[in-house]
């Protein structure tokens, strides 16, 4: 279990993350709303390591994760540009994570074509990223952050530079997909619908703060402020 | 994000750092100290400045190096514009044999020069400096130029301007930072022009380079050379500096990518001026070389004959030619080893990464043969084997570390972010993501590395005996000696050196990914 406390970091005058606490549970999806620029992606990355904080605590299972950096703790982050490895194809691509973890090589492809084929890709092993089109680059970072068992899914707005008719499509596939994974997981969207398809909770993101956390149900019938009902309900 | 967590601490730059900084400082820094140190002791420096002899050779040495650059520049321009607007079959062929040149060894140009038969005079050397360089101007020019939004120019014309006011008007503006970048380069290279003078100017004309050389040679007097030297450095250092103030005021804006911006050859006139321009350069580029290997042939191929017996000389050419590869081998693994951690540095850490690349850069600027004074007073003696190597990879590792920055650079911070997310850590990191990306970078750095040992003549005259004489450096003394033969002899060496280069160059060149790194 994730838990997230008082965590705060300001870049010069903008405060990114305000106090933000949260907890995410095994096998639960957290999505966490809001417009852009509220912190939501420095919220990841800070949980991923690659961003220091400059105050609160990140554990898991109550280990401080403080001294912990990031290509030790062992969460999986899917970067909103994808970042995919541009020298390597995509099978090296999906089994960088696994390599890290000295998986046998033979064990290694066993894993990369079980998660190719969630993602539907079967086939594309030895294509080149670089010739690949935005949903199936998409689908490729999906799979090398799911294809080393991390214990924390972090998607960064998966779906954002995606046209609306994959975007559809591909929200039900990753809301199964995070259904099916037992581990726990974080989406960043700004979009409602992804929140709600998507998240068994969602928390709502603005300036920095987080301001009220629950099901999308409970929040939409019971705002906690006018901000809130009116972000959601402009939806 | 300055608050991230830097993957390259401040610590372990540090550490990466020891290695190019002690290099630069054993062989760069302390040197030079001594150079001035012999300088100050003595009364070299009044010496040198009182006499005439000086006063007529900086002068010579400016003035040949101005009428240089212009005649280059006049000389690049029509090859220039048709590679740089035009798209016509063979073109990136054209790009490449036009750099040929610019890497050739000054030995292998100062002997096709004599093969001519323009043995001395100022003609020769003003036309082998625009032979050298031409390929600056159309690499560095046309470079710029062909990625030039072309609407610009358009925008002028559709105003009334005539296409020449265009061109003057909009284009040359347009152009400026390449040019004076691309002028300034050449300035220097001329300025401090050593071994085609050296051959090519006789008694009469004389550059600093060469007076450096022959004041610490011929009259073994090292403090006048010394003084000599730090003179040169003090000038070359004010042009340099110059150069970087005006380039950090420049940038290109609104340029675009060169495929979409070249222009077909379609109309009668436009085949005639792609033709010819293409024609005339491409032919008065060549013919240098193509007499030079036509006339190693002479004499039924007598030379070629000496280049492969072994004679009674104690300077032959089987033992040079090993000792040239050895050395190529030996200064592309120094270069390289420097390199890499000066690289990682320049692209990754701002202060102390701008330091390292104007410090790796000074040794370039320097001028080779200021470098094998210095190494020569300094380490005679005892590197031996190594202190060739050590030169040519001083002269190489601005090369090396050129071409692998841009690329290093350029690698988006989220790569090396997304690897330690998937649990690679910052070593690993670089391993899986840093170097195969930039491994291409560094094979043409270290390409450029052994193309730059094979040739280097400068330095290599100072450091060089009979037992570690090059190739370079044999046929300097072959050119020197009397007898038909030695001098066909010369031309065959001058041929070989010319295809071992060349052929570096074009592997070189196919390995180069667009716009890998500058000069």
């Amino acid at each position: 279990m994730l838990t997230v406390n008082g965590l705060t970091k300001a870049f010069g005058d903008r405060v990114a993350l305000d106090h933000v606490s949260l907890e995410v549970d095994d096998g639960e999806t957290l999505a966490v709303l809001g417009p852009s620029g509220c912190g939501k992606s420095t919220l990841l990355r800070v949980v991923a390591g690659l961003t220091l904080p400059d105050a609160g605590t990140i554990a898991w299972d109550g280990q401080d994760l403080a001294a912990v950096p990031t290509h030790l703790r062992r969460f999986g982050l899917m970067f909103q540009g994808y970042a995919l490895f541009p020298h390597r194809n995509v099978a090296d691509n999906v089994a960088f994570g696994l390599r890290m973890q000295d998986m046998d090589p033979p064990q290694v492809d066993r894993r990369v074509a079980e998660v190719l084929d969630w993602v539907g890709l079967t086939g594309f092993e030895r294509r080149a990223v670089t010739s690949l089109s935005g949903g199936e680059q998409q689908r490729v970072a999906l799979a090398r952050t799911l294809a080393p068992s991390p214990r924390l899914i972090m998607l960064d707005e998966p779906l954002s530079s995606l046209d609306r008719n994959l975007r559809d499509r591909l929200r039900t596939e990753i809301a199964d997909l995070l259904e099916r994974n037992t581990t726990a997981a974080i989406y960043v969207t700004h979009d409602h619908g992804e929140a709600e398809a998507v998240g068994d909770r969602v928390a709502l993101m603005q300036a920095g703060k987080v301001v009220q956390v629950g099901a999308f149900d409970a929040l939409r019938d019971q705002p906690a402020d006018e901000w809130v009902a009116e972000f959601l309900g402009g939806g | 994000m300055a608050a991230d967590r830097p993957a390259l601490t401040t610590r372990k730059a540090a550490w990466l750092a020891v290695v190019p900084l002690v290099f630069l400082a054993a062989f760069y820094v302390w040197p030079l100290g001594r150079m001035l140190g012999s300088t100050l002791e003595s009364d070299a420096a009044g010496r040198i400045l009182s006499d005439q002899r000086t006063w007529s050779t900086i002068w010579f040495t400016t003035w040949q190096a101005a009428v240089s650059t212009v005649l280059t520049v006049l000389a690049a321009l029509p090859l220039t514009y048709v590679i740089a607007r035009y798209r016509f079959k063979g073109r990136r062929l054209v790009q490449a044999l036009t750099t040929v040149p610019f890497v050739l060894p000054s030995m292998v140009v100062a002997t096709a020069f004599v093969a001519i038969g323009l043995d001395s005079g100022l003609a020769a050397i003003l036309m082998a400096h625009v032979f050298y360089n031409v390929a600056v101007i159309v690499r560095t020019v046309g470079g710029l130029w062909s990625r030039l939004d072309p609407s610009l120019s358009e925008a002028a014309r559709t105003l009334g301007a005539s296409p020449a006011r265009a061109f003057g008007q909009v284009t040359l503006p347009l152009l400026r930072p390449a040019l004076t970048a691309a002028t300034a380069i050449v300035f220097v290279f001329t300025f401090t022009s050593f071994g085609v003078v050296l051959v090519l100017g006789g008694l009469r004309w004389r550059t600093l380079e060469v007076e450096i050389y022959q004041r610490a040679t011929t009259f073994l007097d090292f403090p006048a050379a010394s003084a000599l030297a730090v003179l040169q450095l003090v000038v070359v250092s004010l042009i340099v500096w110059w150069y970087s103030r005006r380039q950090a005021f420049m940038t290109a804006s609104g340029l675009v990518a060169e495929s979409e911006n070249l222009m077909g050859v379609t109309s009668s006139r436009q085949r005639w001026l792609v033709g010819s321009a293409l024609t005339i350069s491409i032919g008065l580029l060549s013919a240098p070389l193509m007499v030079l290997v036509a006339k190693s042939f002479a004499g039924g191929g007598a030379g070629w004959a000496l280049l492969f017996s072994p004679g009674p000389s104690a300077l032959r050419p089987i033992p040079a030619i090993g000792n040239t590869v050895v050395y190529a081998v030996m200064s592309t693994l120094v270069a390289v080893a420097i390199g890499l951690p000066a690289a990682v540095i320049i692209a990754r850490r701002r202060r102390l990464g701008s330091l390292l690349d104007l410090g790796l850069l000074l040794p370039l600027g320097t001028s080779a043969v200021t470098i094998g004074l210095g190494l020569l007073m300094t380490w005679s003696g005892t590197l031996t084997v190594w202190l060739i190597p050590i030169a040519h990879a001083l002269v190489a590792l601005p090369f090396v570390t050129r071409s692998a920055v841009p690329v290093l650079g350029s690698i988006r911070s989220e790569l090396r972010e997304a690897a330690a997310v998937l649990g690679a850590s910052p070593g690993r990191t670089w391993r899986e993501v840093d170097l195969p990306i930039a491994a291409r970078a560094f094979a043409v750095g270290a390409g450029f590395a052994a193309a730059i040992s094979i040739g280097e003549f400068g330095a290599t005259a100072f450091l060089a005996r009979p037992a570690t004489a090059t190739v370079p450096y044999l046929i300097f003394r072959y050119l020197g000696r009397p007898g038909s033969a030695s001098f066909t002899a010369a031309m065959a060496m001058a041929v070989l050196l010319m295809l071992l280069t060349a052929g570096l160059i074009l592997a070189v060149d196919r390995l180069r990914t667009e716009q890998v790194g500058s000069f």
